[in-house]
């Protein structure tokens, strides 16, 4: 029995999985949007301008998510500012500590770049939000933001490896893991919202696709690798558990992939649209991070027993 | 063996703890797997109820042993300190003899005044005497059944009324004496001599007690032991080896025991047993000996010693019964005085506890106010007045500090108690005992109805030990003073606030009277208030006795000077000159402001540990009773190891007091306080026509029997034989093995027999197939008032369960954690089954018998609550003492 | 600071009583599991089961038993570790958690905000959230009475010293006296828990005498910190990120995007329903 097995779960549960689901989109979308934003066409600013603002409706998010899961919502603040003395609080070694600050760093580049959006959109007409978008400010702010954002969705599956608990300890590949996942989540959201209001062009949409595509697959090796890493902490996937990974990886990788693909374009009807894909990308995601937490949450001691699913 | 003392006893079970460390060897032997057996080195397995075979077969396996043969420790000690090479009269029988039974058996009748006592049989005792003597073991009443229930003469001189005739000489001239036999009471004493008993010291002769005992535990082998006890073999000579090898000049053994020796229909006999094992190994009155009687409640030791117990007045002296000749002072004290031993003072301690009693009224020429004190007609014991209460005998009740609705047989108690016209509760909780009126098990099953029940009951609410200063009397016989921590809440009071005030309103209410009768209630002494002299003030509740007043009574002080205390009992006089309640504790409290019970000094470390000025024990701050035999007959420490008290030739002593003459070099020194005449030689000689310790010689160490001697065969005082006797409880599933003929003890208690709700099964009935015991666990206590109620406990065990083990539970189709039923032929309850290896099956005479266990602490009130365990059990008892067979009986266990 | 401070807890002496438990909830005034009425385990004795926010003492009961009263009941009293290197105190991102002067470990009830990053991080699974306050609790090691120099309440209550308090230093000589004495009775499971300065964690401050294998006392053979996993982790998401990264930049770079989009646009068109949102 891995020693993992004789912790305590932190109930770390529903909204955690929401935060890291939502957190990961947020830090996806925004990486995409910062990279449409510098090497993309202008035809694509529609695009970036929704991936700022869905990663800032998903940072509001999270950090909502985040606080009301405090057992006190109320001393969310001590974790930026050392209570006793005032001073900032920082653990550089602790990835609770480094993600709230990059969260909150995250969060001020998606303001930055929401308000930004709205300014270059036409809906907020204050001066101050001008050099939002001019460079250099719009590029550091994309820069510094996408690598927020991309710390953001890969420092959670850190987090839980940087702790005690099967299957999240007992594998160095859930942050790589829940990257890519978010990476793939994050094309699929921007891919179905574009769509639907318009702001996409084929071209990158096309792009996107294959982004997506591309980072299915690597999120899919992540997976293999990731549980091949786990050794004997993979008996808790001999269960109803590894059913539900089975699932995701065929309904949330294999068969996005599969529609997506041009060779397999027969497969493609009335149910099985890039809207299905992207939408089962989504869900894959969102699973993902279920089936990772909560097999986990249900490993305890009860005794000297240690039980498991 | 006979405790779970881990388990019941967490505290003192540090000491065996220590020991373990220490290396000893811990040895547990019980029907279940506990905490205690976890700790141990051995764990025997025995069925309920059969410790008398297991012992027996290791009083056999040691005398034929080859290193109790072969060290002459064991004959030394044996022969000199014990009764073994005593004769006994020739016309006894034994067990082996009369298939089972002594000789002396006859029927019992009922006395038609109270017809509670509930023998089963009787003896008459009067050919396990010594030969040609008669040895009394009067004064020593933890024996209920010396109040005079049996009227046959018990051995003891003037015993009861109907055997008067042979007690012949000078008891009865005695009793019929005049009344310038005293005080000073000494010519009457010595009229009560008897001629010394006659010995064997080669332990060769027949009837010598040696032989006897040899007989009657020769068949007690392994063999039979594995099948009557279920224990294997190979355990039981593995206790019985390593018992032995811890035995000698240089090792002791103890035995620690509780309940689950004495509720039994034999429990004295177990006990009995161990002590005569213990004799034979030579481990009594030596540190590390003994059998410790791990005692209950807290101050359980305390509530026998001033006693609340029917049967004995203060420091086990017999109470005054109306089925002995105690007409008068003089027929009391010539009926229950033993001539030889210490208690031939017995007239001092009774003359001073009479004017403890009556004060200045109390005089030489109203015997002291004998008369007006109270007289027992029988067994007035827990379940004989239960009984008589059914039979509307029992009109109120003040139930204080026990909670009887479910602590013993639980219907047959209520349904009692129902016939009252008024009960008083007084106690922290609403205990069951205080809401059986409306919540009883009967009462929402609507066997019984609300509108019944006339018994009209109060409830007062009570504090608790932290909020009254007072003192403990532990199982060590130590007092131990304890202060107040904190206020009682509301309205509660103390209890002694409410005897205090209750005899304060009664002697009001008797003020009046001219009645003869009542002149004891006029006359008693009933001031114990603070007093503002001594810097006593009142308690928080005014109207409280003052604790230090009553300590002083209790410890006793000189009449015609209050304030002198008494600095020990061998200060009391018969002349009324001296007061005192208790004398076993005369001495804890020798003057004002030296409260010795709240010593707490300990022993530095690495002492030999009689820990001397931590609080008191009683009698005369004594550690270890009997110590004399920690030295070998010629006064030398055994061995340097086992050193204790020793004789110091060289020590000088004072002159006679009184005389003023020189007296001899020689003194009894050591760790300890001696339990012996400090200045008697070991080669002392009984002196001539002598009584009290002047009867008894230099090598004889138990100073409070006749002889002086440790009793390996008991000739008086026991009602149910001289020699423990292996024989059945009132339910078993096997017969007798040993004695086919005698199943059950011939004498045992059984009340309301033939009432539906007190049936027993059958012998092997079928219907209830299983040995069940009861018990209790750490977590909890009692019937529940102290742990039911408190959260922090009732989460550590929050169900009653029954544990079981998985051969009953696979056949039965339980799952652990399943309800089951478990029914005795009195009742059904349901709990939780436990099952576990720690108990299990047995092999019983060839039978496969599943064994089963409940612990019993639960009732319907309180934060958890649970079934009534004890509305399983009987109401059936040990002849001696009257304690009920909680132990061992029958139950059937079924899926619920 | 001054010397550090623990317990060695002998095993082999434990009654099973429970009285530090209940000692550890008088003191710390710590409430009772379901009002006092949980439901029973069928654990054997132990119907605690784990240690938590309000029950910071667990007695655990082992029956290791063959057949019918055959075999061993073990009973430990589990605690915080108190561990020389702490987990918890590693990853605790509000610093409630403090190093006291006595070498414990304590967390600052009036600092955590219960982000419970602690429980997952505790190689024992010792700490959990206690519902009154909704931070994390544990064994303070009874901080508050050693400040003044009493001892604390469990060990105190346990009346056969299977818990003893003192310093860490004395304390280990005497466990390692114990080991021997129990070695030479032929007891050869017996063993330390957390006694080597050198061994996991740096040692524990609550460390144990077993005779048995850890796991038995549900104990992990090999507890860890979680940081031995922070370096490798990092690096691997890192990596995962450059690479997202630069399958990113490959597939979105404007100049690749139109020669691609000029390949695949009309089969596009033609098979795909959705209406197309491009320009
Ligand atoms: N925690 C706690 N401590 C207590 C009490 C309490 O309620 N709770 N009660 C106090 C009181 S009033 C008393 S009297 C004492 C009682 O103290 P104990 O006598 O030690 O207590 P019990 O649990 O009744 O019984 C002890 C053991 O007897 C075993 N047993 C049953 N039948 C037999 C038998 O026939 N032979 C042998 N050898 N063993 C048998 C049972 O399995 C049980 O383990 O404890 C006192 N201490
Ligand atoms: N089947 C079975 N039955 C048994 C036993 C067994 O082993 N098996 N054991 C027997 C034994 S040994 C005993 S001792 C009895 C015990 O049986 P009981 O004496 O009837 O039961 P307790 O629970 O001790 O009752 C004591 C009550 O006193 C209250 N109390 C506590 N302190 C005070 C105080 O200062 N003042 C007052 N007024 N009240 C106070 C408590 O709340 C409690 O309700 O049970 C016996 N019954
Ligand atoms: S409950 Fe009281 S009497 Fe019993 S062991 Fe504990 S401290 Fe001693
Ligand atoms: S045992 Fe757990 S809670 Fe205690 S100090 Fe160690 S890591 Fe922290
Ligand atoms: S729950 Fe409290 S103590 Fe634990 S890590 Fe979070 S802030 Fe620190
Ligand atoms: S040291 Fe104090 S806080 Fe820790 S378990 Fe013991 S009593 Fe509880
Ligand atoms: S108090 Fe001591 S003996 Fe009792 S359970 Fe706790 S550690 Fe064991
Ligand atoms: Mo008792």
């Amino acid at each position: 029995m891995p020693d993992t097995f004789f912790t305590e779960p932190p109930h770390w549960r529903w909204l955690i999985v929401l935060y890291f689901f939502v957190g990961g989109i947020a830090g996806g979308c925004f990486f995409l949007a910062a990279l449409l934003h510098l090497v993309g066409r202008p035809t694509d600013r529609g695009l970036v301008r929704l991936g700022y603002y869905i990663a800032f409706v998903g940072v509001v998010v999270s950090g909502i998510l985040l606080i009301v899961d405090l057992g006190r919502p109320e001393r969310f603040w001590h974790m930026v500012i050392q209570s006793k003395t005032g001073r900032p609080m920082l653990k550089y070694w602790a990835p609770m500590s480094v993600g709230v600050w990059g969260l909150l760093v995250f969060g001020v580049c998606t303001f930055l770049a929401a308000l930004g959006g709205l300014y270059e959109a036409g809906r907020v007409r204050w001066g101050i939000a001008g050099p939002l978008v001019r460079r250099p400010i719009s590029t550091v702010i994309a820069i510094v933001g996408g690598i927020a954002g991309f710390f953001l969705a890969g420092y959670t599956g850190v987090l839980l490896s940087v702790t005690n608990r099967p299957i999240w300890a007992d594998s160095s590949w859930l942050g790589a893991l829940y990257l890519m996942s978010a990476a793939s989540s994050a094309a699929a959201l921007l891919i179905l919202l574009a769509r639907r209001r318009r702001v996409i062009d084929a071209v990158t949409l096309g792009g996107l696709e294959r982004f997506d595509r591309y980072v299915l697959v690597l999120e899919l090796l992540t997976l293999i690798v990731f549980l091949a890493s786990l050794g004997s902490a993979a008996r808790v996937f001999l269960s109803a558990w590894g059913v539900v990974l089975l699932l995701i990886v065929v309904a949330g990788i294999l068969v996005p992939l599969v529609i997506a693909s041009e060779r397999f374009g027969r497969f493609r009807g009335r149910l099985l649209t890039p809207y299905t894909a992207a939408g089962l990308v989504l869900l894959g995601g969102f699973m993902l991070r279920v089936a990772t937490i909560f097999p986990s949450e249900q490993v305890k001691v009860v005794g000297t027993r240690v039980l498991h699913p | 063996m006979g405790s779970n003392m881990a388990e019941c006893h967490p505290v003192a079970f540090r000491w065996p703890m220590k020991a373990k460390l220490n290396g000893a060897k811990l040895i547990h032997v019980d029907p279940r797997f506990t905490r205690t057996s976890a700790m141990c080195d051995i764990h025997a397995p025995i069925r309920a109820g059969s410790d008398i075979a297991f012992l027996g077969g290791l009083i056999n396996y040691v005398i034929n042993s080859e290193r109790w043969s072969s060290d002459p420790f064991f004959k030394e000690y044996v022969a000199n300190y014990t009764n073994a090479a005593t004769l006994i009269n020739p016309s006894y029988k034994d067990t082996e003899d009369l298939d089972g039974v002594f000789s002396g058996l006859m029927q019992y009748t009922e006395h038609p005044e109270w017809p509670y006592n509930a023998f089963l049989g009787q003896y008459d005792p009067a050919t396990w005497q010594y030969a040609a003597t008669q040895i009394g073991d009067q004064g020593r009443v933890a024996n209920t059944a010396q109040s005079g229930e049996q009227r046959v003469p018990s051995g003891q001189q003037g015993q009861a009324r109907a055997g008067q005739q042979s007690t012949p000489g000078a008891a009865g001239a005695a009793s019929a004496g005049t009344t310038n036999m005293g005080p000073p009471f000494d010519a009457l004493v010595k009229s009560l001599l008897k001629p010394a008993p006659r010995t064997d010291p080669t332990l060769r002769d027949p009837h010598c007690v040696f032989q006897i005992l040899k007989r009657h535990y020769a068949r007690y082998t392994p063999e039979v032991v594995e099948q009557i006890t279920g224990c294997p073999r190979q355990k039981f000579i593995q206790v019985a080896d390593t018992l032995l090898a811890n035995s000698g000049r240089d090792r002791t053994s103890a035995f620690a025991y509780a309940v689950a020796w004495t509720q039994h229909t034999i429990g004295v006999q177990i006990i009995g047993a161990a002590a005569l094992l213990q004799l034979l190994l030579g481990n009594f009155g030596r540190p590390g000996g003994g059998i410790m009687a791990l005692r209950g409640h807290a101050a359980i030791q305390g509530s026998t010693d001033v006693p609340t117990l029917y049967h004995s007045i203060h420091g086990y002296m017999p109470h005054p019964t109306a089925l002995k000749k105690h007409d008068t002072l003089r027929d009391y004290l010539t009926a229950e005085t033993l001539p030889t031993s210490y208690w031939a003072n017995m007239p001092k301690f009774l003359v001073s506890y009479l004017k403890s009693m009556y004060g200045a009224a109390a005089t030489p020429e109203n015997d002291f106010g004998y008369d007006w004190h109270p007289k027992i007609l029988g067994d007035h014991s827990h379940m004989a007045t239960m009984a008589a209460m059914d039979d509307g005998r029992v009109h109120g009740m003040i139930c204080i500090g026990q909670n009887p609705a479910t602590s013993l047989n639980g219907p047959a108690q209520r349904r009692a108690m129902r016939k009252l016209d008024w009960l008083v509760v007084k106690d922290n909780w609403l205990t069951e005992t205080a809401t059986q009126w409306h919540s009883a098990p009967e009462i929402k099953d609507g066997d019984v109805k609300i509108e019944d029940i006339k018994t009209e009951i109060f409830f007062f609410p009570s504090t608790q030990v932290a909020e009254y200063e007072g003192s403990f009397t532990n199982t060590q016989r130590m007092l131990q003073w304890h202060h107040k921590a904190a206020d009682p809440p509301g309205h509660c009071r103390t209890d002694t606030w409410f005897y205090y005030q209750l005899g304060k309103r009664l002697k009001q209410a008797y003020a009046e009277s001219t009645l003869p009768r009542d002149e004891g209630w006029k006359n008693l002494v009933w001031n114990y208030d603070p007093d503002p002299a001594k810097g006593r003030s009142e308690q928080s509740t005014s109207g409280d006795a003052d604790e230090l007043e009553l300590l002083k009574e209790i410890n006793g002080f000189y009449t015609d000077d209050p304030n002198r205390h008494l600095a020990g009992f061998g200060e009391l006089k018969d002349d009324g000159s001296t007061t005192c309640a208790s004398w076993i504790y005369c001495g804890c409290f020798p003057a004002f402001g030296r409260n010795l019970t709240a010593q707490r000094e300990p022993d530095p470390p690495g002492a030999p540990g009689a820990q001397l000025r931590w609080g008191y024990a009683w009698p005369a701050n004594r550690r270890v009773l009997y110590n004399r035999a920690s030295a070998d007959p010629a006064g030398n420490p055994w061995s340097e190891r086992k050193r204790w008290v020793w004789w110091d030739p060289a020590a000088t002593n004072p002159p006679n007091a009184q005389t003023g003459a020189a007296t001899p070099n020689g003194k009894w020194i050591g760790y300890d306080v001696p339990d012996f005449t400090v200045t008697k030689a070991p080669d002392a000689k009984p002196k001539p026509g002598g009584v009290g310790l002047d009867a008894l010689s230099g090598t004889d160490p138990f100073i409070m029997k006749g002889d002086g001697k440790g009793w390996l065969f008991v000739p008086t005082g026991l009602v149910d034989g001289p020699l423990p006797t292996h024989y059945e409880p009132a339910e078993s599933p096997v017969e007798n093995l040993l004695y086919p003929k005698q199943q059950v003890s011939p004498v045992f208690k059984y009340w309301a027999r033939n009432k539906e709700y007190n049936q027993l099964a059958k012998v092997g009935d079928a219907r209830y197939p299983h040995v069940i015991t009861t018990y209790r666990l750490t977590e909890h206590y009692l019937a529940g008032g102290m742990s039911r109620w408190l959260p922090w406990l009732t989460e550590l065990q929050p169900e009653l369960f029954i544990e079981l083990g998985h051969a009953l539970a696979n056949e039965k189709g339980i799952r652990n954690l399943d309800m089951v039923k478990i029914s005795t032929p009195r009742a059904s309850i349901h709990a939780r089954a436990l099952v576990t290896d720690r108990i299990g099956v047995m092999t019983i005479a060839g039978k496969l018998i599943h064994h089963v266990g409940m612990p019993w602490h639960w009732g319907w009130e309180g934060l958890s609550t649970g079934d009534v365990v004890n509305d399983m059990t009987a109401w059936v008892g040990d002849p001696n003492v009257s304690i009920h067979e909680g132990k061992a009986f029958l139950c059937n266990v079924e899926k619920a | 600071m001054a010397e550090p401070m623990g317990f060695f807890t002998d095993t082999t002496v434990c009654i099973g009583c429970k009285a530090c438990e209940v000692a550890c909830k008088s003191w710390n005034q710590l409430p009772a599991r379901a009002g006092g009425d949980p439901a029973m385990s069928g654990q054997s004795y132990d119907n605690t089961l784990r240690l938590s926010g309000n029950t910071w003492r667990h007695v655990k009961f082992v029956e290791q038993f063959d057949r019918p009263y055959e075999g061993r009941w073990l009973m430990l009293s589990d605690v915080c570790k108190h561990c020389v290197q702490a987990g918890c105190l590693e990853v605790c991102p509000t610093g409630a958690i403090i190093r006291t002067e006595f070498d414990t470990v304590v967390i600052q009830s009036d600092v955590c905000n219960g982000c419970r990053a602690c429980i997952g991080a505790c190689p024992f699974g010792v700490i959990d959230i206690n519902e009154v306050s909704g931070t994390a609790q544990k064994c303070t090691l009874c901080y508050d009475r050693m400040s003044v120099g009493l001892e604390p309440a469990c060990s105190k209550a346990c009346p056969t010293d299977s818990i003893q308090f003192g310093p860490i230093e004395e304390l280990r000589k005497r466990a390692h006296a114990r080991v021997e004495q129990l070695q030479a009775a032929g007891e050869t499971r017996a063993r330390l828990y957390g006694a080597d300065p050198a061994g996991p964690l740096g040692g524990l401050n609550a460390f144990f005498l077993l005779v048995d294998d850890p796991e038995v006392y549900g104990l992990p053979p090999d507890p860890a910190l979680p940081s031995r996993n922070l370096s490798s982790s990092a690096a691997a998401s890192t990596a995962a990120a450059v690479v997202a990264g630069a399958v990113g930049l490959v597939t979105l770079r404007h100049n690749r995007m139109k020669d691609v989009s000029e390949a695949e646009a009309p089969h596009r068109d033609t098979e795909d329903s959705s209406p197309d949102g491009s320009k």
